[in-house]
This record gives structure tokens, C-alpha cells and sequence, in this order.
């Protein structure tokens, strides 16, 4: 409850910051040619949503994001930008086409629409949140929710990422026996 | 609670999700709509912390690391294929890559 | 006397489905036998069952043997059975006699052709059709046996299948036939839905009490299928054209039984047409007019199967002429010298044909009497019988039938004179055709085919002894009843067929007399033209060569608008509709799946924007709705 330790401008201001950096980011993540700027600003993109789900007590998806997001999966993106060769492409090129102004009419429709909805919606019930304890979010009470309430999507969960891992093998190793075959290497059977 | 209360957190979700729709219908390189694709789903699971908070329940955030968890596969399996298809050195441009049409 | 007639009906049918299951497993002339003695097994049991009948009181020889129940509908109930009267035991003894005789003679004829066998089945096939036809104990079986013997026919008919000619005539004369069968069947349905019944007692005694015009409407039914199947006017066309078919053929089908079949149904149905009065007037008037007209073809025939085929026309329609005045015991009579003399003609023809290896055109023959004389004299015989030429069979059936007629009243007076300009063209067209034939010197075709015999032994002698059998019966056959003097055919008849009329002796002896005196006068026309002149066969007017212009009359009143409809239907609604309507399917599909396909970019940021744009939509859609 590190939050409450602190006063209400505070809050606000890291909330300020958190969520421009936030949405400055996202534009960025769109916007930029170069897929390794792209991924840079994901980065950011994760480091200010961890930030702003510490506001929301959050602390251990706040560090899971941190660790997993920011961590692994944009890791392993850099290693496939970085293999690949960072090739450029520009959004923008070629002048506005019909796609793009659909895009961004969906987009923006997409954007008015949930706000809308959630608003007339809520009839005022959004304005006071609940009270909570001092546990809440905390390690514990997570892992007490996934082995008791939730077990099934914790085992399924696994599952998943089991299924993702073999799948991510499957495609890395097909690729190699594929390679391995090129014209040149003869002697490509007798190794097989 | 301190600070703004949920609404504000929702309109941010909402932005990222519709900013991460953008990047996915507008941009070419397969890349990059995997990324747009990442911000989408972080939108998503800001949404769910939020609620989680309003509630007071542990659940949203439960769904949330669920969301993480799929999301990390979906991005191996992605950048895979992504990977195989730079292997066979196709045009790594989503919209080169029609064979599937009528 | 019934078994022995259910034997009778059913020995062809057995020789037939033996013959086809046997295949060609059997030798062709094993399958002639079977044949053959299916035939005379079956002559055989007619003549147990005649002589049971004989036993009998005359009151007491009708029976009706019924198998089974065949059909039932509601109350209409028709049952197998085969009736034995004096009536059938008649037809059945001419048809299994002669038929026997003919496919023995079948054997000789067709030795050599390929499908032999095919040939002999079809032929039991007909005998049993035809037993059928006359055994029929109800209408219902009555028209089985008529359908039968018009298959039988088309089959035999174009038993060379390979010569279109054949193929053309059967199908002319089969669907001539079905004209009838649908006449008849139409009458069978007013019989059915006015007296709920086809068997012949119970129609007969309901009759009396339908109105006249029911019943003429019954008649005239019969009478068409009767015109029909007897080749008279106006559906005679199919008789000439049916001599495509092989000569015993013609012979058994086209000359001794199936065509007289019009004959036996008019004499079976005979209440009926007493009951309307105006269609047996018609009857007999039509029976006139085609024996004067086919008498009118014949003379100037050129092919020697075609004289005896329009010469068959014209007898028939004598017989036609004394079963429409109610003298149907001489009709029948007539039936049954026609079929030995006509056979006769047919079968010696046909041993002139083989002989000169297939030659018909009477032009290239001449002087064949002294290289045939046997032939010749069969042939003299049938001719001068045909001419009624005493005391041959023809005299005796023939006369008769004119004499009865002088008893009807005025009409019965114009149908006599009638009968007897035919008797003169009868003498005149049948011996032109013998003199041409035989007498004179040899013709150059003659000189250079030479006739030969036809076959191995077994071969000739088969056709040798049958047309020797029918040469008898030809003379003797009409010693069976001299009018006003001796008559067991009319009493023979009697319970089942009574005439309506009866000449007296005095109109019997006039008759007789102008009949023969008019006939020996045709001879001699012919012979002063074709024998003792030699003229050379004259050009015929156009009309006479045309046969009457009947067949141009009906191919444009029926078959150019048939073809002119069928275009017309192929163009309007066969192309556009039926062809356009599935040819529309198709493109309406093909344009609506590349329409669709069109959808398919392959590009993923498209289906992306689709989705969501739709979810968009739905969003409003969902919000709107609550």
C-alpha cells in the first residue's frame, strides 16, 4: 500500500506522466519505420503501463510486466529484428490510400464507441471505487486466487505455453532441415 | 482511492486499443502488426487491472496474467513464422503475401 | 376341354423363353423344332379340347376358366381366365394349324440367316399373343393379346434390323397400331365406368340399358382398334410397308391372323354393335371401300409380296364387309379359307423369292412355270381359291358373304355391288400377277439367276410339304359348309354369334353365279393383257401408284406438324427455357462465387479492417438494441 503513503497531488502527477508516456508511446510504436525504434518505444510503452498498474495496487502484474513483457517477449523481438535486418517500411508512403482512411475511421469509431458505451453504462457507479485491503494485489493473495478459485485457467495456462513452446520449435527446426538441403551441401543425406 | 478514479484508466485502455487497431490495419511489415497487435492486448489488460481495483477482487488481475501468458505464446508462434518466412526470403509485406485469396 | 386349352395358350410361351434362355447354346435349327412343336403341341391341345367340346350340348360349350385375380379396383374386378366357346376354339384351331405349318415352313425359309433364333422366338411369342387375343376370357385380356401381337408384329417386322426400311415400317405400323389400341382403350373405359365391368357376358347384358350414345361411342372405340389392327381405311397404310419383314412373316402375321384379329373382335363384340347399329353400317361400309380400293393398288404392284399384301387388304374387307351386316359366321368362315389360300400365296411366294435369291420386282421375272412347276401349281391354286373359283375354298366363304349382304336392305344392295367389282379386280390383279410371274417366255433375269433350291434338305422339304398341306387345305378347306345346304359353321356358331341375316337360296344362287362369272372375267382380262398379248405391264396413273395418296395425306396431316411443333418447342422452350434456365443457374452461381471471391484479397490488413468494422457496428448495433 504504497500509495497510500502519499498524497492525492502526487498520485495524480506520476498518473499524468504514466498515462502520456503511455499513449505517446503507442503513437510512436505505430508511427516509426524502423522496427527497432518500434520496439524501443514498446518498451516504454510496457515500462509506463507497469507504472500506472502500480497506481492501481497492482504490484504483482505491475512486476510480471515488467519481468515478462518488458523483459522476455521484447527481448526475444529484438532477436528477430536484430536477425532479420531491420527492414524499413513506411507507413505513410504513397500518399493516403482508401485503407488507411478506413483505418482510421475504424480506429477512431472503435475509440468514441467504448468510451461511450462504458460511460452511458456506468450511471455514476464508476466514480467511488471499493475500499481493499492491504493484501490486495500482493504476491499471496495471487497465488491464493490461482490455486483456489482459479485452477483450471492456471493448468490451462501451462498448457498453452507448453503448446506454444513445441510450436516454436517445430517452426525453428523445420526451417533448418530446409536450409541444410540448400543446393551446395551435398553430403546433406548422409548427416540426415 | 487516490488519484483519478477508473474512468481514466478506461480511457486510456481505450486509446491504446484503438491506437493498436491502427497499427494493425495500416501498417505492412508483419512486424510491426505483431507489435500494434502486443498494444492492443495491453490496453485490454489495463482495462481488467482497473476494474480489478474498482471491484476490490483479485480476479482481473488473474485474467490479466492469463492474457500475458497468451500473449507471450501468440509472439513465439508469431516471430516464428515470421522468422520461416524470411528463411524462404519472402517479401516480408502482409499485403504481398496474398496467396490465400479467391 | 378347359386344361387342354390353357395347354394350347401357354406351349408358344414356353417355346419362346425356352428358345431366349437357351440362347445360343442350342443349334438355329434346334431352336425351328422347338418351336415348331410348340406350335403343334399346341394345335394338338386345340384339337383335344375341339373334340371335348364336340361332346357337348350346343347350349353347353361356352366356359370360362378363370386362373387368378389379376386386377381390382374398388368393384371393378378382372380375373385371368380364358374363355373356350365355339368362337375361340375356331381361331385357336386357324391359328396354332396355320401357325404350326408356317413356322415349319420358317424352318426351311430362314435356314441360314444369323439370328435364327431370335427369329423362332419372336414367333412363339406371336403364336402366344395371338392364342391370347382369342382366348381372353375378359376385354382387359382381349386388348393383352392385341398389345402383344402389335409388339410381336413391330418385332418381326423389323426382324432385319440392320435394313432401315424394316426399321421404319415397324415403327409405321406399330404406332398406326397404338392409334387403335388408344380407341379401344377409351372405349374400355366408358364400358368400365357405365357397367363396371369387362367381362364379356355381364358388358353384354348391361349394355341394353346404356344410351345410344354411350354405346356408339363403345363401338366406334372398337372399331378403331378393329381398323387398326385389320389395315382397313383409313389406318391401312402399314400393311404394304410391312412386307419388309421376312415372307412367313407376312404370311402368318400380315395375312392369316393377326390382321383378321379387327375381324374376330367385331364378331366377339357383336352385341354391342347390334346395339348401335349406325357403327356396324360404318363398318361394313368401310370393309367396301377398302377391298375396292386395295383391289384398285394391286393391279398396279410391282413387288410380288405387295400384290398378295393389298390383295389381304381387300379380303378383309370382305370380312369386314359380312361381320358389319351380322354375317358372322360367313365372316368368319371367310377368315378361315383366306388364311389356308393366303398362306398359301405367301409361302409359295416365298419359295419363288429364295429361289431367284431374293428378287421380288415381278418385272424382272417370266416363264418361271416350266423351272417351277410345282411352285406354279401351289400358286395356281391360291390364286384361283382367292378368285372364288368353285369348288376351291374361296368360292364357298366368299359368295356367302355377298349373298347375305343382298339380304340387308339397300345399303346391303350397294355393299354387293360392291363385293363384286371387287371379286372382277380380284380375278384380274391376282392372275396378272401369275402371268407375269410365271408365264411367257423367261425374263433376262431369269436367264441369268436360274433358280436354285434353297438349303439342305430338311430345309426344302420342311417348305415342300407345308406349302403341299396348305395346297389341300386350299381346296378342300371350304368343303366345311355350302350355303343354304349345309352349314356347320353357322350352326357351329351359333350360341355365341347368330346372324343377323340370311340369305335365301335364290339370292345365294345369284350371287354365286355373277360372283364366279365376274371373277373367271378378271382372268380373262388378265390373261388377254399378260399372256397371250405379253403386254409389257403398263404405266399406271398417278393416283393408283401413290396407293390413293394416303400416306402423303397423313405425313402432312401428322408427321410435318408433329416435326414443325417439335421445332417450334425446340426453339421457344427447349433452348431458351429449359437449356437458359440451367445455363442460368450455372452463370447466376459462377457470377455470384467470383463476386465473392472477389472478397478474398488474401490480404490480411483487409480482413483485419473488416473485422473491425464490423465490430463497430456491432458495438452500436448491441448498444442501440439494449
Amino acid at each position: 500500500m504504497i500509495i497510500a503513503s502519499v498524497s492525492n497531488v502526487v498520485v495524480w502527477a506520476v498518473w499524468v506522466a504514466a498515462a502520456l508516456a503511455c499513449l505517446g508511446s503507442a503513437v510512436a510504436v505505430v508511427s516509426f519505420s524502423n522496427p527497432f525504434y518500434s520496439a524501443l518505444a514498446l518498451i516504454g510503452n510496457l515500462g509506463s503501463l507497469a507504472v500506472l498498474y502500480l497506481l492501481l495496487s497492482a504490484e504483482f502484474v505491475a512486476a510480471a510486466q515488467v519481468l515478462v513483457y518488458a523483459g522476455a517477449v521484447m527481448v526475444m523481438f529484438l532477436f528477430v529484428i536484430a536477425y532479420l535486418g531491420g527492414r524499413a517500411d513506411a507507413p505513410w508512403a504513397g500518399g493516403p490510400t482508401w485503407q488507411a482512411g478506413a483505418a482510421i475511421v475504424a480506429a477512431g469509431a472503435l475509440f468514441v464507441e467504448i468510451v461511450v458505451v462504458i460511460a452511458s453504462k456506468a450511471d455514476g457507479r464508476l466514480s467511488s471505487s471499493a475500499e481493499i485491503r492491504r493484501s490486495f494485489g500482493s504476491p499471496g493473495e495471487i497465488g491464493r486466487l490461482f490455486l483456489t478459485d482459479h485452477l483450471l485457467a492456471f493448468e490451462i495456462t501451462s498448457v498453452v505455453l507448453l503448446v506454444a513452446a513445441v510450436g516454436g520449435v517445430i517452426l525453428g527446426s523445420h526451417a533448418r532441415e530446409e536450409s541444410a538441403l540448400a543446393p551446395g551441401t551435398g553430403d546433406a543425406d548422409a548427416r540426415a | 482511492m487516490l488519484g483519478p478514479d477508473v474512468s481514466g484508466y478506461l480511457i486510456v485502455s481505450a486509446f491504446l486499443f484503438a491506437t493498436g487497431a491502427l497499427g494493425v490495419l495500416v501498417r505492412r511489415s508483419p512486424l510491426i502488426v505483431l507489435l500494434s497487435l502486443e498494444i492492443m492486448l495491453n490496453g485490454a489488460n489495463l482495462a481488467l487491472i482497473a476494474f480489478s481495483r474498482h471491484f476490490g477482487r483479485g480476479d482481473g488481475q488473474i485474467f490479466a496474467l492469463a492474457v500475458m501468458a497468451v500473449a507471450a505464446s501468440e509472439v513465439v508462434v508469431g516471430l516464428g513464422l515470421i522468422v520461416a518466412m524470411a528463411r524462404r526470403r519472402l517479401d516480408l509485406d502482409v499485403d504481398k503475401l496474398s496467396t490465400l485469396r479467391g | 376341354m378347359t386344361p387342354a386349352a390353357w395347354v394350347c395358350l401357354f406351349l408358344p410361351l414356353g417355346s419362346a423363353g425356352l428358345i431366349t434362355a437357351l440362347g445360343t447354346s442350342i443349334s438355329r435349327r434346334t431352336a425351328g423344332w422347338i418351336a415348331t412343336l410348340a406350335c403343334a403341341g399346341s394345335f394338338v391341345a386345340a384339337f383335344v379340347s375341339f373334340v371335348a367340346m364336340l361332346g357337348r350340348e350346343p347350349e353347353n360349350r361356352s366356359e370360362l376358366s378363370t386362373a387368378w385375380t389379376w386386377l381390382t379396383g374398388g368393384d371393378f374386378r378382372v380375373g385371368f381366365s380364358i374363355l373356350t366357346d365355339p368362337l375361340s376354339m375356331m381361331m385357336m384351331l386357324i391359328v396354332a394349324g396355320v401357325g404350326s405349318l408356317i413356322v415349319a415352313y420358317s424352318i426351311g425359309y430362314m435356314d441360314g440367316d444369323d439370328e435364327e433364333r431370335r427369329y423362332f422366338a419372336y414367333m412363339s411369342l406371336f403364336v402366344f399373343s395371338m392364342l391370347m387375343l382369342v382366348q381372353g376370357g375378359n376385354l382387359l385380356l382381349l386388348l393383352v393379346g392385341w398389345g402383344l401381337v402389335g409388339l410381336s408384329s413391330y418385332l418381326l417386322i423389323g426382324f432385319w434390323h440392320h435394313r432401315p426400311e424394316a426399321v421404319a415400317a415397324a415403327k409405321k405400323a406399330f404406332i398406326m397400331n397404338a392409334f387403335g389400341d388408344a380407341t379401344m382403350a377409351l372405349g374400355f373405359f366408358l364400358l368400365i365406368q357405365k357397367t363396371g365391368t369387362l367381362d364379356y357376358a355381364p358388358v353384354f347384358q348391361r349394355a341394353d340399358g346404356l344410351s345410344s350414345t354411350v354405346l356408339n361411342l363403345v363401338a366406334l372405340g372398337l372399331l378403331g382398334g378393329a381398323v387398326a389392327k385389320s389395315a382397313q381405311l383409313p389406318l391401312q397404310t402399314w400393311l404394304p410397308d410391312a412386307m419388309e419383314g421376312p415372307t412367313p412373316v407376312s404370311a402368318l402375321i400380315h395375312a392369316a391372323t393377326m390382321v383378321t384379329a379387327g375381324v374376330y373382335l367385331i364378331v366377339r363384340t357383336h352385341p354391342l354393335f347390334e346395339l348401335a347399329p349406325r357403327v356396324e353400317d360404318l363398318a361394313a361400309g368401310l370393309g367396301a371401300a377398302t377391298l375396292l380400293m386395295a383391289g384398285l393398288i394391286a393391279l398396279v404392284q410391282t413387288d410380288i409380296k405387295r400384290v398378295i399384301a393389298y390383295s389381304t387388304m381387300s379380303q378383309i374387307g370382305y370380312m369386314f364387309l359380312g361381320a358389319g351386316i351380322g354375317a358372322y359366321a360367313n365372316a368368319m368362315f371367310h377368315l378361315m379359307t383366306h388364311a389356308f389360300f393366303k398362306a398359301l400365296l405367301f409361302l409359295a411366294a416365298g419359295i419363288v423369292i429364295h429361289a431367284l435369291s431374293g428378287e421380288q420386282d415381278i418385272r424382272k421375272m417370266g416363264g418361271l412355270r416350266a423351272l417351277m412347276p410345282r411352285t406354279w401349281l401351289a400358286m395356281l391354286v391360291g390364286g384361283l381359291a382367292l378368285t372364288g373359283v368353285p369348288p376351291l375354298s374361296g368360292f364357298f366363304s366368299k359368295d356367302s358373304i355377298l349373298a347375305a349382304a343382298l339380304d340387308r336392305g339397300w345399303y346391303g344392295d350397294l355393299l354387293f355391288a360392291a363385293g363384286l367389282v371387287g371379286a372382277f379386280l380380284t380375278g384380274l390383279y391376282t392372275f396378272r400377277m401369275l402371268f407375269v410371274v410365271f408365264g411367257g417366255e423367261q425374263s433376262a433375269y431369269v436367264q441369268e439367276h436360274p433358280p436354285h433350291a434353297h438349303g439342305d434338305a430338311v430345309a426344302r422339304w420342311s417348305m415342300y410339304l407345308t406349302v403341299g398341306a396348305l395346297t389341300v387345305l386350299a381346296v378342300f378347306g371350304g368343303w366345311f359348309q355350302f350355303a343354304g345346304v349345309w352349314t356347320p359353321i353357322t350352326d357351329w356358331l351359333d350360341p355365341v354369334a347368330r346372324p343377323l341375316v340370311e340369305a335365301s337360296n335364290a339370292q345365294e344362287a345369284i350371287a354365286s353365279v355373277l360372283a364366279v362369272v365376274l371373277g373367271l372375267a378378271g382372268i380373262a382380262v388378265a390373261w388377254w393383257l399378260y399372256s397371250a398379248r405379253r403386254a409389257r405391264v403398263p404405266k399406271p396413273s398417278r393416283v393408283l401408284e401413290r396407293k390413293f395418296y394416303f400416306d402423303e395425306l397423313y405425313a402432312g396431316i401428322f408427321y410435318w406438324p408433329a416435326v414443325a411443333l417439335t421445332k417450334l418447342f425446340y426453339w421457344v422452350v427447349e433452348g431458351p427455357l429449359v437449356g437458359g434456365s440451367i445455363r442460368g443457374v450455372t452463370d447466376v452461381a459462377r457470377w455470384s462465387g467470383s463476386r465473392t471471391r472477389a472478397l478474398q484479397t488474401g490480404l490480411v490488413r483487409s480482413y483485419v479492417l473488416a473485422l473491425g468494422g464490423g465490430v463497430a457496428v456491432l458495438i452500436v448495433v448491441f448498444v442501440a438494441v439494449r
